[in-house]
């Protein structure tokens, strides 16, 4: 309440909040709290993936954003593993528990810790050795909140129950014992929250990270697929000598369409869509939506050089051709490096995601340039999925989010049917049907796209 | 521009020193990063939510003259710059954009809804023209003020004493009169202060940690003693979470505390564990002896053997099986309490003492375990309440009165430890008496007591009530109920002093506008708090003053008078001089403290808020006091007398202050039960509860409904409007075990029908282990509705159509809260569509038949839903309500007692009228 009312937190968002959970058989029933919020990371991935430098560690170690530099585009909240950002609905732009750095810098506590009554919050700085903060940290064995994902969180916390500790062991919920938290999609596959003695989530906000990315970056993906695979499969895999012979300009155009597509997309996607030139004129390098951006703009720039000279009818020069080649290919695959970036999204850290991009691509190409390659590309595609979902998943979460895409209808019947066994088993039958495979890949591709893209955002992460 | 740093380094302080209160300078948190710089006045008040009397610090833009936020005031000896959710949450209510603004008077019928908006001028001629018209014509009973959230130490009395009227009501007897009575049964105190702070052991039958009287401050001082090894045991069958932060969970059946707190009693005697010299040397036992031993030789060993033989039925197993509560643990708490000797601290305030009928017997039993390891008043013990608190005195005071008004303290309840109030429908529906003017302060019986549907029937009939002027910061379900609705401002907007007994010492803290203080600070002046405050909400102390001048203009009534200034002979008095003479006058060293500040004592208040007078308060029983040689020294207790009246005690041939009880002592032995027809319950005992277990029809599906339980965010009717604590707040469904879920075949979410004494409601279950089984429990705090648009806060009330059904009444809901257009974005965020379920209302009356307290829990049938209920329903049949009023009151033994007294005179009542008027009329012959 004292974080509500120092920042004007608007209704129905929160920086910082007490998590409930409940665990035991009566009367040995105990209830655990925990105060949760940004843990203020030494290697803060909010702050590597965001574009444009809103997001910053400070010298002190506060993690603080600027809103006035943020271009919504919700990449920290995929970066964040803790649920520790929000959209800002007053003002759009992403928010969090800044350590009341307006605060701390004038030698004040942040009001979280002075309002306390049992003073269960210690605040200081970690690095002055006379501080009781330091003093407790090399006494007392402390925890983090998921230390397995490197981010080094610089919020400890004492006696911590792993049943809140871990987000899943005790599942979100729409109704709490005294408030609503409605979610967007319930969650299978987790304990019954009325299994007696079962951790169970008593109290909790509403999840703030769910959905941040929409079907808008699903379509996207897609849209990426095609804008370089359109490029790809004429100028790599039909040419008789690749590099060497000029793409067609109805290829040309397509690409550059299906990239303008995506790019409106993006801008789209952005909760401020004005500032969406921001990632390339106040850019942060160590983000893969910039360097994404930069590519995606490189990419379309050459296509339109190609074009040009297409219309010019003068041949192009292979160099261009090949580095055209190499700016789509990067165009498919640098996601990989951003999904990777996003370190609350567990299924996202697979190593099958670049190549798998780079196939999708190819075969999203392939049905519209070459549908016989989709002969060989889709059982190809088709492993890589299986990789995906039923391969070795590295954590739980990753295990979690795998298990929701392979129970959800559109998974069987949309990717692995109309998408995968149909297409082939046209491709195999009489000709006369083998216009429709192209547009059942392409279906199957965007179904995937947007299982892969919404599935590890259903689960909990504070 | 950048602001310099408080502390070198990076050392962080926790509060803006008082020093730099005047203009504190701080980054704009919307500018954020950028450093745009801030003015603000500090200005300390006091919080308004809850009792606790916490302080709060008001940031007052210097520009803008808008308070921006409340933090914490460092300075306040009991909050100590800390606060609960509801501190902060004030300036959500401050900034509600649906807050009543200007007083309000009804256009059409009472309860209509139509409402016109009038000035400060007319509400107080026409008010002050009412009563003084109630005055002359000798109807003084007929005018009644009746509280809800009290505060304003002693300023209420000084005003209803002026206006020369028994007619000061309280909310007290739905909230904590047993509890009260018990305590005052022992000590004449009647509250516990306990020093958790300094305990070896604590033992709270109450949720401190979170929620109750005192939370803020007691749930600092729990964890301090913690901190220092204290071990904590909680009873309360529902895992509070202060259960769930104990080092023992009693989930004991609602009801029987008592017969835990007896076995204990018996474990700490038959062990040895009891500290028998203290007994012995401060309690009554000689009493005991004389009047229930007469034929036994008077010594106290003999008394020992009596009380063990008293106890011995309370043994551990009785203990389990009246509580369900595992014998040796109860054990083992009694043996840890036995090792706490001297400083062991306990609290019991509603809970079980309000729930269940004799409730006041289960702090009785738990303050025996303070007198039987020598706790009362010790450093680590638990101190009666009035030593740990400050009481204002004034330039005059006005004298008692002389007036009984039957409709508060009624024959039926001699012994009611507060005004029967929530039996005030009752009462009038039965012709006992009418009102002429009826003031409810911050009061929502409607909403908060049981029984709802009779208050609207009473508050909607003119003839029995004939006006109803409800002063309230926010709208509440009675307010839709009266003729002027006068708005009244939160912490920040209104004087008041306020002391409480959180610790050992005692302080006194300011309430005031802030905005006010500081535009006054800056040079502005006022005549009225309204012309600083929103729109123009007013406060209490300066509407007495106006309206007292109304109502007798010329002093000929003999009211004026005490209105009148203290430094101006005769003009009328303003507030500041009222503080000004409390502060100058009655607050020992504060104007020492002030002038070492070179502070008049008034400004230091206002600079500072709050002011410890002493601390470290101990063992004030044992005070030596002076008194005349000829002074009279009753034999049997040791009593000393000075013209009949009790002023100390006797012991070892030493005068000291001892105990207000008419044996000066520690009462284990109560005399006034014994004579005022209740002997079999002269000593702490166990009284089986109205929903004791034997009590239920289990063949029936009759299940303990707990209905009482506080969250820790909101606080009963007042909280509402506040949408911070809404958002994380908002519904209370009905916690059922898992075991009784399943014989239910019910799962979370279901539907539920609770069928009460009088009606039923439907709510959600949320099946739990948290809850022992057998029981069920539901949250007092949600369920607000509002009849119409603009009677009721849209952050927290449902909509709903109050309609005949049946043989009475059917409150149904309509929709739940939801986004709305206001200057204020937020509301149309509101993501929360359930409100919650008003469970009051299904509740018949309980009045226990000593205390007089409303004995809250219900005995009810739980079952699934049927066709044709709807989330929310509340039904109720006000001709059963009568129907278990007169059950209830056939229970009570009526007085007067002996010497014909109305009441004891040695137990005190608010507003206490002279001793005369104590004595009841002769009955009248046949």
């Amino acid at each position: 309440m004292a974080c509500k009312t120092e920042h004007e937190v608007p209704v129905g968002v929160a920086r910082t909040w007490v998590k409930y959970v409940e665990k035991g058989t009566f009367p040995d029933t105990r209830r655990t709290f925990q105060v949760t919020r940004c843990n203020h990371c030494q290697d803060a991935p909010c702050v590597e993936i965001c574009p444009t430098t809103a997001l910053y560690r400070r010298r002190d170690g506060i993690v603080d954003f600027d809103g006035k530099r943020c271009i919504g585009c919700k990449a920290c909240m995929q970066g964040c593993p803790y649920d520790a950002l929000y959209i800002d609905p007053a003002t759009e732009t992403a928010a969090k528990c800044n350590f009341c750095a307006h605060k701390v810098e004038v030698g004040l506590e942040p009001p979280c810790v002075t309002v306390c009554p049992t003073q269960a919050i210690v605040a200081g700085d970690l690095d002055d050795a006379s501080s009781r903060i330091a003093e407790m940290t090399g006494r007392i064995p402390l925890q983090v909140r998921k230390p397995e994902k490197g981010t080094r969180p610089k919020v400890f916390y004492v006696e911590a129950d792993a049943a809140a500790l871990v987000p899943s062991a005790a599942p979100p919920s729409s109704d709490y014992m005294w408030a609503q938290a409605p979610q967007a999609l319930a969650l299978p596959g987790l304990p019954a929250p009325d299994a007696a003695g079962a951790p169970r989530r008593t109290y909790a906000v509403r999840e703030q990270h769910r959905n941040s990315w929409g079907w808008k970056v699903s379509a996207y993906l897609w849209t990426k697929s095609l804008a370089a695979g359109a490029f790809l499969v004429p100028a790599v895999l039909v040419a008789r000598v690749p590099w060497r012979e000029p793409v067609p300009n109805a290829a040309l155009l397509l690409a550059l369409l299906a990239l303008a597509t995506t790019g409106a997309l993006l801008v789209a996607d952005l909760r401020q869509p004005a500032r969406f030139l921001w990632t390339l004129t106040r850019p942060q390098w160590r983000s893969w939506l910039t360097r994404g951006s930069y590519v995606i703009a490189a990419y379309g720039l050459a296509l339109t050089a190609l074009i040009g000279l297409g219309l010019a009818r003068r041949p192009p020069p292979p160099v261009l051709t090949g580095l055209t080649a190499l700016l789509a290919a990067g165009t498919a695959t640098y996601t990989a490096m951003l999904f990777g970036q996003a370190k609350g999204r567990d299924l996202w850290q697979s190593a099958l995601l670049g190549p798998h991009l780079l196939v999708q691509a190819l075969t999203a190409g392939a049905a519209l340039f070459a549908p016989s390659w989709l002969l060989f590309l889709l059982p190809v595609n088709g492993l890589f999925v299986a990789g995906e979902v039923w391969g070795r998943h590295a954590t739980e979460d990753a295990r979690l989010a795998a298990r929701l895409i392979q129970d959800d209808v559109r998974f069987t019947t949309g990717v692995l049917v109309l998408g995968h066994l149909l297409p082939l088993s046209i491709l195999w039958g009489p000709s006369g049907l083998r216009l429709l495979a192209a547009p059942l890949t392409l279906f199957g591709l965007f179904i995937w796209e947007h299982l892969y893209v919404q599935a590890p955002q259903r689960i909990p992460l504070a | 521009m950048t602001i310099e740093r408080l502390l070198p380094g990076s050392a962080l302080q926790s509060y803006p020193p008082a020093d730099l209160w005047d203009d504190w300078r701080e980054y704009d948190v919307k500018a954020w990063p950028r450093r745009v710089e801030r003015h603000y006045m500090l200005v300390p008040t006091v919080c308004f939510n809850c009792e606790a009397a916490c302080g709060l610090l008001a940031f007052v833009d210097r520009e803008t003259k808008r308070v921006r936020k409340f933090e914490g005031n460092p300075l306040h000896p009991a909050s100590r710059g800390r606060n609960c959710a509801k501190g902060p949450a004030t300036i959500n209510q401050i900034h509600d954009p649906e807050r009543i603004l200007y007083p309000l008077k009804r256009a059409g019928a009472r309860g209509a809804g139509r409402w016109q908006r009038v000035g400060w001028d007319q509400v107080l001629d026409e008010i002050g023209a009412r009563i003084r018209k109630a005055f002359q014509e000798g109807r003084r009973h007929e005018v009644m003020y009746h509280v809800g959230r009290p505060g304003h130490e002693r300023a209420m009395d000084r005003v209803l004493k002026a206006w020369g009227i028994d007619g000061h009501n309280s909310h007290t007897n739905v909230c904590s009169s047993s509890a009260r009575l018990g305590y005052a049964l022992w000590s004449g105190y009647d509250r516990p202060s306990p020093d958790h702070a300094r305990a070896r052991f604590i033992l709270l039958l109450s949720s401190h940690l979170e929620s109750g009287h005192y939370f803020n401050p007691h749930a600092q001082r729990i964890i301090d003693g913690k901190l220092a090894g204290a071990k904590l045991a909680v009873m309360d069958p529902r895992l509070s979470n202060t259960a769930s932060m104990a080092d023992f969970w009693l989930p004991t059946y609602p009801g029987s505390e008592a017969a835990v707190l007896l076995a204990m009693a018996r474990v700490l005697l038959d062990e040895g564990l009891a500290d028998l010299d203290y007994v012995e040397r401060w309690t009554n036992w000689r009493e005991y002896m004389s009047h229930r031993r007469a034929g036994e030789a008077p010594t106290f060993a003999a008394f020992v053997a009596a009380l063990k033989e008293e106890y011995r039925a309370f043994t551990p197993e009785l203990a389990e099986a009246e509580s369900g509560v595992d014998r040796h643990r109860i054990v083992q708490v009694a043996r840890l309490i036995g090792a706490a000797r001297g400083a062991f601290a306990s609290h019991v305030w509603r809970g079980s003492a309000s729930g269940n009928l004799g409730g006041w017997q289960v702090a009785r039993a738990l303050q025996l375990l303070t007198v039987l390891t020598a706790s009362v008043g010790t450093p680590g013990g638990t101190s009666p309440s009035a030593w740990n608190k400050y009481k204002p005195f004034f330039w005059e005071e006005p004298p008692a009165h002389g007036e009984w008004n039957d409709l508060l303290f009624p024959k039926e309840w001699p012994l009611s430890h507060y005004e029967m109030s929530f039996l005030l429908p009752h009462f009038l529906k039965e012709g006992r008496g009418t009102l002429d003017t009826y003031f409810t302060r911050v009061y929502n019986p409607v909403w908060t007591n049981p029984d709802g549907m009779m208050w609207i029937d009473v508050l909607k009939d003119e003839a029995r009530v004939g006006l109803h002027a409800a002063l309230t910061p926010t709208w509440s379900e009675t307010a839709i109920f009266a003729d002027y609705v006068l708005p009244m401002g939160h912490a920040g907007e209104r004087h008041d002093i306020q002391s409480q007994e959180t610790q050992s010492g005692k302080w006194v803290s300011f309430r005031q506008p802030v905005v006010r203080a500081a535009r006054e600070r800056m040079g502005e002046t006022f005549r009225y708090t309204y012309e600083a405050n929103p729109g123009e909400v007013w406060e209490e102390d300066e509407f007495w003053i106006e309206l007292s001048w109304r109502i007798d203009p010329d002093g000929a009534l003999g009211i004026r008078r005490w209105f009148e200034s203290p430094y101006r002979a005769g003009e009328k008095l303003e507030v500041a001089e009222y503080y000004r003479w409390i502060f100058e006058n009655a607050v020992p060293g504060l104007p020492a403290a002030a002038a070492r500040e070179g502070l008049a004592p008034l400004d230091y208040m206002r600079r500072y808020g709050a002011f410890l007078i002493e601390s470290d308060i101990r063992e004030r029983h044992a005070q030596p006091v002076e008194v005349p040689a000829e002074a009279a020294r009753d034999p049997e207790t040791g009593r000393v007398d000075v013209g009949g009246k009790p002023v100390g005690l006797e012991i070892d041939g030493e005068v000291v202050a001892g105990f207000p009880t008419p044996s000066r002592r520690l009462e284990i032995y109560s005399r006034t039960l014994e004579e005022w027809g209740w002997p079999e319950e002269a000593l702490p005992g166990y009284i089986r509860s109205h929903v004791h277990r034997d009590a239920l029809d289990a063949a029936r599906g009759e299940m303990l409904l707990l209905p009482t339980f506080r969250l820790p965010t909101l606080v009963h009717t007042r909280s509402g409007n506040a949408k911070y604590l809404t958002e994380i707040s908002h519904r209370n469904p009905v916690w059922v075990h898992t075991r009784d879920a399943r014989r239910l075949g019910i799962a979370t979410g279901d539907l539920l029908r609770i069928t009460t004494e009088i009606g039923h409601f439907v709510n959600h279950a949320w099946v739990t282990e948290s809850i022992a089984p057998g029981i069920v429990a539901c949250s007092h705090h949600l369920g607000r509705w509002r009849l119409r648009e603009g009677e009721g806060s849209r952050w927290s009330t449902s909509a709903v159509r109050l309609a005949e059904h049946e043989s009475g009444w059917l409150l149904r809901q309509l929709e739940g809260p939801g986004p709305f257009r206001s200057d204020d974005p937020d509301s149309s965020r509101i993501f929360w569509t359930d409100g919650g379920v008003h469970q009051n209302l299904a509740f018949a009356v309980h009045p226990d038949p000593v205390s007089g307290m409303h004995c809250w829990h219900q005995k009810v049938v739980v079952a699934r839903a049927l066709a044709g209920d709807r989330y929310g329903d509340v039904y109720v049949d006000t001709k059963r309500s009568m129907a278990v009023y007169r059950e209830w009151l056939a229970r009570a033994r009526p007085g007067p007692g002996p010497e014909g007294l109305r009441r004891p005179l040695w137990l005190d009542r608010p507003l206490r009228p002279t001793d005369a008027t104590f004595v009841a009329p002769p009955r009248p012959e046949r």
